[in-house]
């Protein structure tokens, strides 16, 4: 498989503090990889400065073989349009509708037509199960409602990559499912994914790689079933022990 | 006689600074002959001030009269030139001279020793006495300055009066007010018993106002104190011989009591018999227009100044940001009627055909920009760091994201305090009523001393203020609940 996302010595410090310290990792395409740790190891950090939403303060970031820390904002943004990402607060619009939330980038970014944007937004809120609520407002959604609709809006602009920070942390307990399978069956239909997530259950069944972040670095990385029987390090020893 | 206040003094010192002092002519001024060249003689006047200057309607149009109106015209005509008048706040008169707005002022100016600091004035061309004004019921009580004891006397602020009051009736309260109007609003409801004014004006008030009585109170009054003159820009000799010519030539002939005193009370009786307010509609609707037009453009100037400026604040240049942080602290800093004088008399000065209501426009816009500038910036402040994180991600640029995300949501958080903001503006544009702005306030003003009537045409300038901008309110509330989603 290629490589998708070629990470080298990224390093991020904001002021005096050092969240991430050299951290090298490749992600090859069609890989899903569940990057886990307790809080404040830099997790988010890690994943925000894939898209460059925090410039690392060192190292490169190779998405697709072009570097992405020392590019215009011009080409940055044409970089972003294929790379997804869903937040935990889920960050939808709440200023349009569902399905003008899912068009907006297509329409505005990518210059679709109208019917073109329309067409495909329906089907992606279909393929998240939620067509009958094309035309409400997301405040009028439940959280695992919005969550699969910023889904179908990241979608919507083709990435080759998503990129999810913690989707399913902000969720009441029993949304979580709903929003787990949306993602298990992208998982399956083989785009590549880097998810930061505590779903330890999702992390097994789902991921082709376990990365165990603390400390700022990745200290530990493995197949699922191998990281969650036989973790190595000390550090994710204490770390499973303490949550499962 | 008029009141001039303190800070007057010092815009016209801090424009002094300002404004390049290579305007002031050598002895051969040339003044006479450049009003000659272009064949037209500008005269600045506070036309609220009867019989001296007031304005009639003339078959519909609004015209200046007095007997100061008669003199210019006089003057006009001996130097074989146009009169044109512009009508301006008293306070506004001197410093309208300075920066060479008008060529002359007449308008029943003393011509006192501080004032010639700054201005050359002609002889004096006419004294009164210093009268007072009083209720007619109270004729028996009051006969000159020694009946009052433990009394309240206004007078017009700063004014000549105001200070033989002080001076020579020690045992009463004094009350200074702007506005002769006022005062005179004050001693028919019995905040004040007697108003100390001029001859003149004392008997054009109550000539209009049968329960209004004039005395000679006989103050002690030093001649060389009073007495009224024209002024002229320091130096400008040619116009002051010209002018001393015109006025011999009038006093020779006594034409002012003969003539102009006579004239000026006919057009003031003229006035009060046909002061219904209806006749003065049109004065209401041409301030309601001006009122109207300052607003909406400057609403809208303002406003996207407001936009660009709210932007560099949140830029990441930091020179835009010191700049544009110095400017809303300045503006915020300084009172509107400042600045509206700033503009039109410092940059007037430069750009000298700028005329007042352009002047008042930029004043006002520039003035709003910065509060509005505060708005949007607490407006896109409150959007959520997420909601540009989300765009961002999506491949969309910073301009996209301001457009299609930050600022429609932005705009519906802070509509409430934006249209607080131009409802504010509204009112607050009535400032430009002192640089002589046809505005509603103006007119209001207009309508008091043409009618000798000072409430109704307060109240209703505060019923037109209020509709419209109760008006405003409606419409800014419609919007608002088409913004309300979900």
């Amino acid at each position: 498989m290629p490589n998708m996302i070629e990470i080298k010595n990224l390093e991020k410090s904001f002021g005096d503090n050092q969240v991430l310290k050299n951290i090298t990792e490749v992600v090859k395409k069609g890989q899903v990889i569940c990057v886990i740790g307790p809080s404040g190891s830099g997790k988010s950090t890690f994943l925000r400065c894939l898209n460059v939403l925090e410039k690392p303060s060192a190292g490169q970031i190779i998405f697709e073989g072009q570097e992405l820390t020392h590019i215009s904002e011009i080409e940055l943004n044409k970089l972003r349009e294929r790379m997804g990402m869903v937040f935990q607060s889920f960050n939808l619009f709440p200023n349009m509708d569902v399905i003008n939330n899912v068009k907006l980038a297509p329409l505005k970014v990518k210059k679709d037509m109208e019917e073109e944007a329309t067409q495909k937004a329906g089907q992606l809120l279909e393929q998240v199960g939620l067509a009958d609520k094309a035309e409400q407002f997301p405040l009028s959604l439940s959280g695992g409602q919005q969550q699969r609709v910023a889904i179908a809006r990241a979608l919507a602009m083709d990435p080759e990559v998503m990129l999810f920070d913690e989707p399913t942390s902000a969720l009441d307990p029993e949304m979580v499912g709903e929003v787990l399978k949306v993602m298990k069956d992208l998982a399956e239909s083989g785009m590549t994914m880097i998810v930061v997530t505590h779903e330890m259950g999702f992390a097994k069944e789902v991921a082709d790689q376990i990365w165990f972040m603390d400390e700022g670095y990745i200290q530990e990385k493995g197949a699922p079933d191998e990281f969650f029987a036989n973790p190595k390090t000390s550090r994710a020893k204490e770390f499973l022990s303490k949550i499962l | 006689m008029k009141s001039k206040k303190i800070w007057i003094t010092l815009v016209i010192l801090i424009m002094m600074l300002l404004v390049p002092l290579g305007k002031v002519n050598a002895a051969s001024d040339g003044y006479l002959q450049k009003i000659k060249d272009k064949g037209t003689l500008v005269v600045g006047t506070s036309a609220d001030y009867p019989p001296y200057e007031f304005t009639v309607k003339q078959s519909g149009k609004t015209t200046y009269v007095g007997l100061d109106i008669e003199i210019a015209k006089k003057f006009a005509k001996d130097l074989g030139v146009k009169l044109e008048i512009k009508n301006m706040n008293f306070d506004s008169l001197l410093v309208a001279l300075e920066t060479h707005k008008v060529d002359a002022v007449i308008s029943g100016m003393n011509p006192t020793p501080e004032r010639q600091k700054s201005v050359d004035f002609s002889n004096v061309y006419y004294r009164g006495k210093q009268y007072m004004l009083i209720n007619k019921k109270d004729a028996a009580l009051y006969k000159n300055i020694h009946s009052f004891k433990n009394k309240t006397i206004g007078a017009q602020a700063g004014s000549l009066q105001y200070d033989l009051v002080k001076k020579q009736m020690k045992n009463n309260q004094i009350k200074g007010l702007a506005k002769l109007n006022d005062l005179v609003i004050a001693l028919e409801s019995g905040k004040v018993n007697a108003v100390a004014m001029e001859e003149a004006t004392a008997k054009a008030f109550a000539q209009n106002n049968t329960s209004l009585k004039v005395i000679n109170p006989e103050f002690n009054v030093d001649s060389s104190q009073t007495g009224s003159a024209m002024a002229f820009p320091k130096g400008a000799t040619s116009l002051v011989q010209a002018a001393n010519k015109t006025i011999a030539q009038i006093k020779k002939k006594n034409l002012i009591n003969k003539q102009y005193i006579p004239l000026a009370g006919k057009y003031m009786t003229n006035n009060s018999k046909k002061n219904s307010m209806w006749n003065y509609w049109t004065y209401f609707a041409k301030g309601i227009e001006h009122t109207l037009i300052i607003t909406v453009v400057s609403v809208f100037f303002g406003f996207i100044l407001g936009v660009l400026l709210a932007l560099l604040r949140l830029s990441k240049s930091k020179l835009g940001k010191v700049i544009a942080t110095a400017y809303i602290e300045f503006v915020r800093g300084t009172p509107l009627m400042v600045q509206v004088m700033f503009v039109y008399f410092g940059i007037g000065a430069v750009i000298q055909s700028l005329p007042a209501l352009l002047a008042g426009i930029i004043a006002v816009s520039l003035n709003s920009a910065a509060y509005v500038a505060e708005v949007i910036r607490s407006g896109i402040e409150s959007i959520p760091a997420g909601q540009t994180e989300a765009a961002r991600s999506l491949g969309m640029s910073q301009t996209l994201t301001y457009r299609y995300v930050i600022i429609p949501q932005a705009l519906k958080n802070i509509w409430p305090a934006l249209g607080n903001e131009f409802i504010t503006l509204i009112k607050e544009s009535s400032i430009v009523s002192i640089i002589g702005v046809g505005d509603l306030m103006y007119q209001m003003q207009l309508v008091q001393s043409a009618t000798y009537k000072g409430v109704i045409p307060i109240f209703i300038t505060m019923v037109i203020y209020f509709v419209m901008t109760f008006g405003l309110s409606k419409v800014l509330g419609y919007f608002e609940g088409r913004m309300k989603h979900a």
